[in-house]
């Protein structure tokens, strides 16, 4: 096992993109829900989480996204369920399908909140987008680790691959 | 109503889900919304055959006007008590017959299933209710079938059944639409007081009637249902002789009275009807196994049935309901007997069994059941034979009803020979085979295997004897389909007629028939028919076609694909314009708002030009960033911040994949394809640039009605609570857009997942097969992206 497998391309890049990462995932959610009354909504805040994805993908390798916790089929199935299911329960109180319900409550500290169903459909998309572009890249980690360890019985040959940067990681990754 | 077909479905989803643990009371748990709905049918049964159906109505998706319908009249009310009560004989009947190898729960929850859709089916009203329920009977049918997974027969089985019955399906929705537009309804109520006529009627009719003719196996579709024999003996008892092939019969009953007269209608129902009728009598001959020969007997029992309700006049109208009662009850009775003989001697094969009689209940249930088939009084076979005859002979269907009524004393001859040779190879002992079963080793059917055909052959008995009293209740059930069929009654004798002669030349002849050929259908086996054939060519036809076909428009080549797909929407969009090119108005063109804009714009050209001419493909690909960033620009100048929000996000995932991907390729292009040289490649980017940029212009000064902006601007705030209107109307005025969309997104998410997952399966394949590395189909670009 080589030592520079352990060590991420760029150390600062890496820390600093890990350290971003709850507040760009917080300003997702921010941006998901602040469509209602300004631009943005679930498709711009699932993107970003993408976004956030990608970078952690271009630092830390595909071991950022063998990491991730959940399968994303699991992520994309749970968004589509959450839009639908908020389309389908007004059916339930005898009004059409997606017909938004809107609750004001007021809370404490804050203040009187505006609820809207549809809020709930737009995380449904968020969660979604979400999940799209952690499959991508989860399919691109996996192409990655498949070409290394085709690779690894062929060592005279390394291929149009040589010219990737991610190469040194997870070639050693493979080894390991 | 509705409360009954959820109580089904939930029953059915506790069994299905309970599996395993719920083995043993399945089917007991299942009876229970037989028998509650039955006695629901019978305590609302006063009301409704005094003319007051009960309609229930559930908004579905309201703007396209789908509501599901379901309206009880006096046949869904007979339809209704033949599932629930025929459906909960079965289960109890179910619950002795199957042992513990099979997977109880899962039948029984599938008959669940299946009863449910068939209520709704014979309930429902909506037009595309009905086929969203005829739909579900075929789906439970196909499990039902491929029961026993592990037989390769039963799968192919299952599956011919499922192709067959699915594209009549598709055929009846296609004349139910037809039919709907046409009576500007959407309802079967509403289409036969609509009565449209002309047009597209005679079309959408025809559709109709392939539909109902795969379902209720007629000629010339009548191949599947021997084949479902495959499934367990009481799913055939239940949907494949009382209920599921009658689903045909139902919509023909409902249509005819109004479309009889249409000039297609009669030739075709008689011609279909007659073929099952005669083919299937002949081929029950033909066949050593007693439940294949009953399946056979059923295509031509359905036949006349069909030809009965499909003449549509209100004697044959009568005459097809009662002949159906009859039919279920002596068909039932005659596949649970054989499930029973089955259970008692092994073998169904009518050279070897042996020693049935020896059981008293079952041989007499076996007899009255022989009975009411070959129409022998004082049985309701008997009975509703005489009532068709006479119907028939009453005419009044012109030419068609002549020839039917011809076809069917042929067919009642041949059900005589069938059921006399049926009925002695189960009952009795003189057996050819010299591997007959030994009488000595038989198994005794319990009451549970016997009582269920006993009680329906006895009500069958018991029908004829009551012809009176059960021919007026049938008339107010029938009345609910013409109003004329109304008043008729059913006789168990009524004097010397024409019809009485035919029955007794029916009999006479069948004997004859029976006794002159008995030597030589009992050793032959029946030859696959020509249906069946046809049916296995065409399959394999469609495969290897569409394996040619995909060798010639999958070719494989990016460039090929993107030509033809760039080139059709310049063709489009240059049709379009072609045609508009007189009207249109340069002078509506605004040029340009701002400097800025002239600036954004010409940067975003330059830069999808230097897309073109790149020779790296990573430069190629973040100019094609940059044409999109500066695209997103120009959104923002054009006041749409969500937009460019969204472009520029969606530039930033996209480059960063791209650049992703791009790592595993080659660093710069390969060269292009010898059929398109430079020149060519130029050509198609200048028509299809064209075309697009005309089409957008064309379309910036096309507007004919003042924009939606306004009114949705408008509803925004009060009617969504949000002061984005863009995002209100992604999130709720078109909701249902976006549903879609993403649907699509989702579907395009396992796409990508499930490739990866292929190509690590073809990997590890591969290295199976050569035991070497295959660096190649990962490692390197596969010839696609070339």
């Amino acid at each position: 096992m080589s030592p520079r497998s352990a060590t991420p391309r760029s150390t600062i890049l890496s820390l600093t993109v890990s350290g971003l990462t709850p507040v760009l995932v917080l300003v997702a959610v921010f941006v998901t829900f602040r469509g209602h009354n300004a631009p943005g909504g679930g498709f711009a805040g699932g993107l970003i989480v993408g976004i956030v994805l990608v970078l952690r993908y271009l630092t830390d390798g595909t071991e950022a996204v063998r990491r991730l916790p959940v399968d994303p089929i699991v992520v994309i199935g749970a968004g589509l369920l959450l839009a639908v299911a908020t389309g389908a329960v007004p059916l339930l109180f005898g009004s059409s399908f997606l017909e938004s319900a809107i609750w004001k409550v007021n809370l404490p500290l804050i203040g009187e909140v505006k609820i809207v169903s549809s809020a709930l459909f737009d995380l449904g998309v968020f969660t979604l987008v979400a999940g799209v572009v952690a499959a991508i890249l989860v399919a691109l980690a996996e192409a990655d680790n498949e070409a290394r360890r085709g690779e690894t019985g062929d060592p005279e040959d390394g291929g149009p691959l040589d010219a990737d940067p991610l190469d040194d990681d997870d070639r050693a990754e493979a080894d390991r | 109503m509705l409360i009954l077909l959820i109580v089904y479905a939930a029953v059915a989803a506790v069994c299905l889900i309970g599996h395993r643990r719920l083995d043993r009371v399945a089917f007991p748990l299942s009876t229970v919304p037989h028998i509650v709905t039955f006695a629901w049918l019978i305590s609302v049964a006063p009301s409704v055959l005094d003319g007051d159906p009960m309609v229930a109505s559930i908004d579905w998706v309201g703007q396209l006007g789908l509501s599901i319908d379901l309206r009880l009249d006096g046949f869904g009310l007979l339809m209704g008590l033949l599932v629930t009560g025929v459906g909960a004989l079965v289960t109890v009947y179910s619950s002795g017959y199957f042992s513990e190898s099979y997977e109880r729960a899962r039948i029984a929850g599938l008959l669940g299933v299946f009863a449910a859709a068939m209520l709704g089916l014979v309930w429902s009203d909506g037009l595309l209710t009905l086929f969203v329920f005829w739909e579900l009977t075929s789906v439970a049918s196909f499990l039902l079938i491929g029961t026993d997974d592990r037989s390769a027969t039963a799968r192919a089985a299952a599956l011919r059944a499922l192709l067959v019955t699915g594209i009549g399906g598709l055929s009846l929705l296609a004349g139910l639409v037809l039919l709907g537009i046409a009576g500007g309804t959407t309802t079967i109520s509403g289409l036969l007081a609509a009565d449209p006529s002309g047009g597209v009627v005679p079309a959408a009719l025809v559709l109709v009637l392939v539909g109902t003719a795969t379902k209720s196996a007629q000629f010339p579709f009548q191949f599947w249902l021997p084949g479902a024999m495959a499934a367990p003996t009481p799913v055939s008892a239940y949907l494949h002789s009382a209920t599921m092939v009658k689903a045909g019969i139902v919509v023909v009953a409902r249509l005819a009275p109004t479309f009889a007269d249409v000039a297609v209608w009669r030739p075709i129902i008689v011609v279909c009807g007659l073929g099952s009728v005669l083919l299937g009598g002949v081929r029950s001959m033909r066949q050593q196994d007693a439940k294949l020969a009953l399946a056979h007997g059923t295509v031509s029992q359905l036949g006349l049935i069909m030809i009965l309700v499909g003449l549509g006049t209100p004697a044959t109208t009568y005459a097809g309901v009662a002949v159906l009662l009859a039919h279920a009850l002596f068909k039932a009775s005659w596949f649970l007997a054989v499930g029973a003989v089955d259970h008692a001697t092994g073998t169904r094969d009518l050279r070897r069994i042996r020693g049935v009689r020896r059981f008293g209940v079952l041989a007499t249930a076996v007899v009255l059941a022989a009975a009411s088939m070959a129409a022998i009084p004082p049985t309701f076979g008997f009975v509703t034979k005489e009532g068709a005859l006479e119907a028939l002979i009453e005419g009044g269907a012109g030419w068609p009803g002549t020839l039917a009524l011809v076809g069917v004393v042929l067919g009642s001859l041949l059900t005589v020979a069938y059921t006399i040779r049926l009925a002695l190879g189960v009952l009795g002992d003189g057996t050819i085979a010299a591997d007959a079963i030994d009488p000595e080793h038989l198994h005794r059917p319990g009451p549970v295997l016997v009582g269920p055909p006993a009680l329906l052959a006895l009500l069958g008995l018991a029908a004829g004897l009551a012809a009176g009293p059960v021919g007026a209740w049938l008339a107010r059930v029938a009345a609910s389909l013409d109003p004329a069929s109304g008043g008729r009654e059913l006789y168990l004798w009524h004097g010397f007629t024409p019809a009485l002669g035919l029955s007794a030349f029916a009999l006479i002849g069948g004997g004859a028939l029976w006794w002159s050929t008995r030597a030589a259908t009992a050793t032959t086996d029946a030859p696959r028919s020509l249906s069946t054939i046809a049916y296995d060519r065409g399959y394999e036809g469609v495969l290897s076609g569409s394996r040619r076909v995909t060798g010639v428009t999958q070719s494989g080549s990016l460039p090929l694909y993107l030509g033809i797909v760039l080139l059709s929407v310049a063709a489009a969009a240059g049709a379009a314009l072609a045609t508009h090119a007189g009207s249109f108005d340069w002078s509506a063109v605004p040029l340009a708002n701002s400097p800025l804009e002239v600036v954004a714009c010409g940067a975003t050209a330059l830069s999808a030009l230097a897309v073109a001419v790149a020779r790296q493909r990573f430069a190629a690909a973040l100019a094609l960033g940059g044409s999109g960033y500066l695209l997103a620009l120009v959104f923002l100048l054009q006041g749409a911040p969500d937009l460019a929000v969204t472009q520029f996000l969606v530039e930033t995932v996209t480059i960063a994949v791209y650049l992703l991907v791009l790592a595993r390729l080659p660093q710069r292009f390969s060269a292009a394809p010898d059929w398109a040289p430079l020149g060519v490649r130029i050509a198609v980017s200048v028509v299809i640039g064209l075309s697009v940029a005309g089409f957008a212009l064309q379309a910036s000064t096309a507007r004919t009605d003042p924009s939606v902006a306004e009114e949705y601007i408008a509803r925004s705030e009060p009617e969504a609570g949000g002061r984005n209107v863009v995002n209100v109307i992604i999130v709720d005025f078109r909701g249902f857009d976006t549903m879609g969309e993403i649907t699509v997104l989702a579907i395009a998410g396992a796409g990508v997942i499930n490739l990866v997952a292929a190509a690590r399966r073809e990997q590890r394949r591969k290295q199976l097969l050569d035991g070497t590395d295959v660096k190649d189909l990962s490692g390197r670009a596969p010839e696609v992206w070339r």
